[in-house]
């Protein structure tokens, strides 16, 4: 048996060498028959908003000049189970994948996988969820500490005192978790705020709406709520329970919760609060960063820094500003009522990295007409810090790993 | 002769007895219910009041609704795993037709409860006409439904629900929310039809004993896909209110429905293998299944220990409900008489 | 009769998986080389494992939806083992074994000798179970260790482990059907008063399919684990449903007395193999469901049809 162990000990150093000189080679001219690079997008499940927003970016970019012309776009949908993603991964390195952006559904258990096509020279671009393979680039905001900050937020808000709600994601999972994480290590440190609630939402309106609902009727008297996506549910649940009171809430991006905290009714009753958390716009960065990689116009990085951050967006209730086209012109952020669903996620554009985009890509996938590709900043990669368990597997937790990035304490515990 | 006539007296005590079995089954689940409401002041002295009495009651509403359909099918033996994608059914096609207005409001209520029973007969015509197992004929039209509505969204439902329909979820009277009386209203009537109407009663003769159903002139397939049918459209009409109730739909949005509708009906007493189903049990079990999350939401404990506590008080509630239980409940009930 | 019992071997799903196989073939040639064989039988072999299992329970005439919880259960508590090299592999298969057993024993418990209806207490079971699989193993993540990950997923002098796993079970099937215990859970399947009164004893068999059942959740959990070397609270949710798809697929009635595990196992194998050929032949990721779900009717459709053949072959 040892024998055996010591053999597939050498293979995979043989395999590393290899994908290692592979990772020098790029670019590699490894083009589909047609000429074009061969792009699988490879998703999740796609039925809420965040899902099909990420996916339509980079629908709309692969047909932007000139990568309409270069680029075959390729859609595959996993949906929940791991293993279908891995059976779909290995389908496309299989087919001859260039590159694949992806959402992982798993951050351990695609790793095999990721690791056989990155052998193969095929490109792994994660976004937002992250895995822990190194040869994988992740591009995501998961480290940029929503959790503390947003927790730090409402501390602020509250003046280090009150009973409040954690409306969390989907439990057992490692993005909530390290969110959550993030979140009580503020709390913890504040004695006068008390945690009466805990419940899961899924990231979704409704349920948060229903679950919030369920606990206001054992606490009516709430003074917060700490919430991922799905923000907008709980405001919902708040007014249901009493038309003429709301509690500061810090939540993810809907245009609805945005535009419930520069509504003057709404600050009347109580809300206030800050928008942050997980942007669409990130899938469109990992995409066009791979392909810039694909294109020999980017060297690839080493495996220890393809751990990229995206910064955290950060719109408190003062900052929330209309658009008044389909773009995030003039610093906008925030879409009229009428223009889309209240459950819409705002953050997918980025004046800077995603010029190419409009309202159009962002709901339907199609390109902007007259918009070609522009090249990324030259120094636009942040390194992300190591978490482990999130995007490496032996790696040490950083000192300061939960410490504020974004917000101030203006409240000491 | 003689021994014909012994199978058909012994036939007639046991149906009796299975009709008082269910109200003591019934009894049991809403003691267990009251019970839990008022234990949970223990949890939290804002709880066991009347505010989360009628949290309790709307959050219901919805699982009661698509419960009946699931209570109906299961009656006749089978089982319904397209409950989620019909609630999303229902709900992405309600946001598409209305598009936010009132518009035509009158007949696309209507026409989503007719497509949907379409639906759920094309499941009932698979089971019953082409012998194909009922969880997997219902699983491959959830399949399909699903990706349906999610190829003709392409991922995003757009449109919102009628704002009519968004002002009755949120609209009360003498404090009573609108749901809530639209549950009681509906309640008495599924009562009424389940056990009180001629459907009711052949539906019920099918799930007993279908080849005896048959003999007696009962059409049993056709009762079979109508169950189905109407399972489908209760399913739906659950989706229009909780797109409703959630300004707009998503594609996911019935997910957490199929296992609970299942759930309250066993829990209400009703028997998997058909023939024994009391709505009012039914509607019991849901109401214990919300009141126990609600509580432990409030209780503030792990997921972990939620999940468990919810399981176990499932468990309990099944060993509590046994018949045998009941059996000799009312052996010792006669004894003492 | 040799063809009735060529049906009821479950030679038809035979067929079909390789007709699949084939078409899988013609669009992808790479879909033959070692590699891509011993991938796809190591994602089938967690769900053939699983299909194996609810078969046992299936073919009484029960149901189980414990599987879910039962694999999410399992998975994590071997996510937290650290055990390494062959000796702990073997350790930890034996501590998932009697996790799995355990399971089974009070779902059998319950069901056999409370009368709890079996749908309904596999429901609280699997509810229970995925709540202490979260109180054992938070997020995702845990230790699996290098043999499991490479070894178990490997192959043993040129055969994919996964497809002798697989063999072992079906050769497992064909043995207990031949004894006493198996003839008794078919017999108990087609007619449980029956059964009794030719002085089976019906619960006992209900007992132990149950116990069957634990046991290849269990095992499914265990190589689930090997082969994403990680573990997951939740691992077991989407096997729920696929799980009784394969059973079906393979031809097993539901209510019982007709059916085996070499189907379930090749009902399981066909449902990955499917997805495979969807994605090579380029089905709209959108409509996937849609061509699933009516593969679906359409295998148990086409078994239906060759039984209904067989059955009037032998009236006659």
């Amino acid at each position: 048996m040892s024998l055996i162990t010591k053999k597939k000990h050498i293979t995979l150093a043989a395999a590393l060498g290899v994908s290692m000189l592979a990772a020098g080679m790029q670019p590699a001219e490894a083009k589909t028959e047609d000429g074009k690079w061969l792009i699988y997008l490879s998703l999740s499940y796609s039925g809420n908003s965040w899902q099909s927003e990420a996916a339509n970016i980079v629908k709309a970019l692969a047909q932007t000049p000139p990568y309409d012309e270069t680029v075959e776009l390729v859609e595959v949908i996993s949906g929940t189970d791991p293993q279908s993603q891995i059976s779909d991964y290995e389908s496309m390195i299989a087919n001859g994948a260039d590159g694949i952006v992806s959402f992982p559904i798993s951050s351990n258990a695609l790793n095999r996988t990721v690791r056989h096509g990155c052998d193969q020279g095929v490109l792994f671009f994660m976004y937002d969820a992250t895995v822990t393979e190194q040869c994988a680039y992740n591009v995501s905001y998961i480290t940029s500490g929503f959790g503390e900050n947003t927790a730090q937020a409402l501390v602020n808000e509250l003046q280090g005192e009150g009973k409040i709600f954690l409306s969390r994601g989907v439990p057992g999972n490692s993005v909530d978790e390290r969110h959550t994480n993030g979140a009580m290590h503020i709390f913890d440190q504040y004695p006068g705020i008390e945690v009466v609630a805990e419940y899961y939402s899924n990231w979704d309106d409704r349920t948060t709406q229903q679950e919030t609902s369920k606990a206001l009727a054992a606490h009516p008297d709430v003074d917060g709520i700490w919430a991922q996506a799905g923000e907008y549910g709980a405001i919902q649940a708040l007014l249901q329970a009493d038309e003429n009171r709301l509690v500061p809430i810090t939540g993810e991006n809907s245009n609805g919760f945005r535009l419930a905290l520069a509504n003057e009714e709404y600050q009347a009753k109580g809300l206030s609060g800050v928008s942050a958390g997980s942007p669409p716009a990130q899938s469109g960065f990992a995409f066009k960063l791979m392909m810039e990689m694909l294109e020999g116009q980017r060297e690839s990085l080493p495996e220890d820094k393809r751990n990229i951050q995206y910064p955290l967006p950060w719109v408190s209730a003062g900052d929330v500003q209309l658009c008044e086209g389909d773009t995030f012109e003039n610093g906008c952020n925030t879409f009229p009522e009428d223009k889309v669903p209240s459950s819409f996620v705002t953050e997918v554009f980025n004046p800077q990295l995603l010029p190419e985009l409009s309202l159009a890509s962002a709901l339907e996938g199609s390109p902007t007409p007259g918009a070609t590709i522009q090249p990324l900043p030259e120094d636009v990669i942040e390194n992300a810090p190591n978490e482990p368990g999130i995007n490496c597997r032996s790696c040490d937790t950083p000192e300061n790993l939960y410490e504020l990035t974004t917000v101030e304490a203006t409240v000491s515990p | 002769m003689n021994q014909s006539y012994s199978t058909a007296d012994k036939q007639d005590t046991r149906q009796a007895q299975r009709f008082s079995s269910t109200s003591i089954a019934v009894l049991t689940i809403y003691s267990l219910v009251v019970l839990m409401i008022f234990g949970s002041r223990l949890v939290s002295p804002s709880l066991g009041g009347l505010s989360q009495l009628m949290t309790v009651l709307y959050l219901s509403s919805f699982l009661v609704i698509c419960a009946f359909g699931q209570g109906l099918v299961i009656m006749v033996r089978g089982l319904d795993l397209s409950v989620a994608s019909m609630i999303t059914l229902g709900g992405v096609l309600s946001t598409t037709f209305m598009q936010g207005t009132n518009e035509g409001l009158y007949f696309i209520i209507p026409g989503i409860l007719l497509i949907s029973a379409l639906v759920g007969g094309i499941s009932g015509f698979g089971i019953t006409r082409l012998s194909i197992p009922p969880f997997i004929m219902t699983m491959a039209m959830g399949l399909i439904v699903y990706s349906v509505c999610l190829g003709f969204t392409e991922g995003t439902p757009r449109g919102f629900p009628a704002p009519i329909l968004n002002a009755f979820m949120q609209s009360k009277v003498f404090g009573v929310a609108l749901p809530i009386l639209l549950m009681l209203i509906l309640i008495v009537i599924f009562t009424t039809l389940q056990s009180y109407s001629a459907f009711g009663r052949k539906l019920n003769a099918v799930g007993n004993n279908p080849d005896a159903a048959n003999i007696a002139g009962i059409t049993v397939k056709r009762m079979t896909i109508s169950a189905y049918a109407i399972s489908a459209a209760c399913s739906a009409l659950a989706g229009v209110l909780l797109a409703a109730y959630a300004n707009g739909a998503t594609l996911r949005m019935g997910d957490d429905y199929l296992l609970p509708s299942i759930a309250a009906v066993v829990v209400g007493g009703s028997s998997i293998l058909g023939g024994r189903g009391n709505f009012l049990g039914t509607v019991g079990g849901a109401l214990l299944l919300t009141t126990l999350s609600s509580m432990l939401s409030a209780l503030g404990v792990g997921q972990g220990w939620k999940t468990v506590l919810e399981g176990v008080v499932i468990l309990v509630a099944l060993l509590m409900l046994r018949e045998q239980v009941f059996a000799s409940l009312q052996s010792m009930f006669k004894r003492s008489s | 009769m040799t063809i009735k019992r060529i049906a009821d071997s479950g030679l038809m799903i035979m067929v079909i998986y390789i007709l699949i196989f084939a078409m899988y073939g013609a669009v992808q040639p790479s879909a033959l080389s070692a590699y891509s064989i011993q991938g796809l039988f190591n994602n089938s072999l967690p769900l053939m494992l699983a299909a194996a299992g609810a078969t046992f329970v299936i073919l009484q005439g029960g149901f189980d939806l414990s599987v879910a919880g039962t694999i999410s259960l399992v998975n994590a508590i071997v996510a937290v083992l650290q055990f390494d090299g062959a000796l702990g592999a073997i350790g930890m298969l034996a501590i998932a074994l009697t996790v799995g057993i355990l399971v089974g024993a009070i779902n059998g418990f319950v069901v056999a000798y409370l009368k709890v209806q079996a749908i309904a207490a596999t429901l609280a079971t699997m509810i229970i179970c995925q709540g202490v699989a979260l109180l054992i193993l938070r997020a995702p993540g845990g230790y699996v260790s290098d043999f499991m990950t490479y070894e178990l997923t490997g192959s043993m002098s040129g055969i994919p482990v996964a497809i002798i796993i697989a063999t072992l079970v079906a050769l497992l099937w064909f043995v207990f059907r031949r004894t006493n215990a198996g003839r008794n859970l078919l017999a108990v399947g087609q007619d449980a008063k029956a059964a009794e009164l030719s002085g089976i004893n019906v619960a006992r068999t209900q007992f132990f399919s149950f116990i069957w059942a634990g046991a290849l959740y269990a095992l499914a959990a265990y190589f689930l684990a090997a082969l994403t070397s990680t573990g997951s609270p939740s691992a077991g949710e989407p096997f729920l449903l696929l799980t009784f798809a394969a059973v079906a697929l393979g031809g097993t009635a539901f209510g019982g007395g007709r059916g085996s595990v070499t189907a379930s196992l090749l009902g399981a194998a066909t449902l990955v193999l499917m997805q495979k050929l969807l994605f090579s032949v380029g089905v709209s990721s959108f409509y996937t469901g849609m061509i699933q779900g009516m593969i679906m009717v359409l295998a148990v459709l086409f078994s239906g049809a060759v039984q209904f053949v067989v059955d009037r072959r032998n009236i006659i």
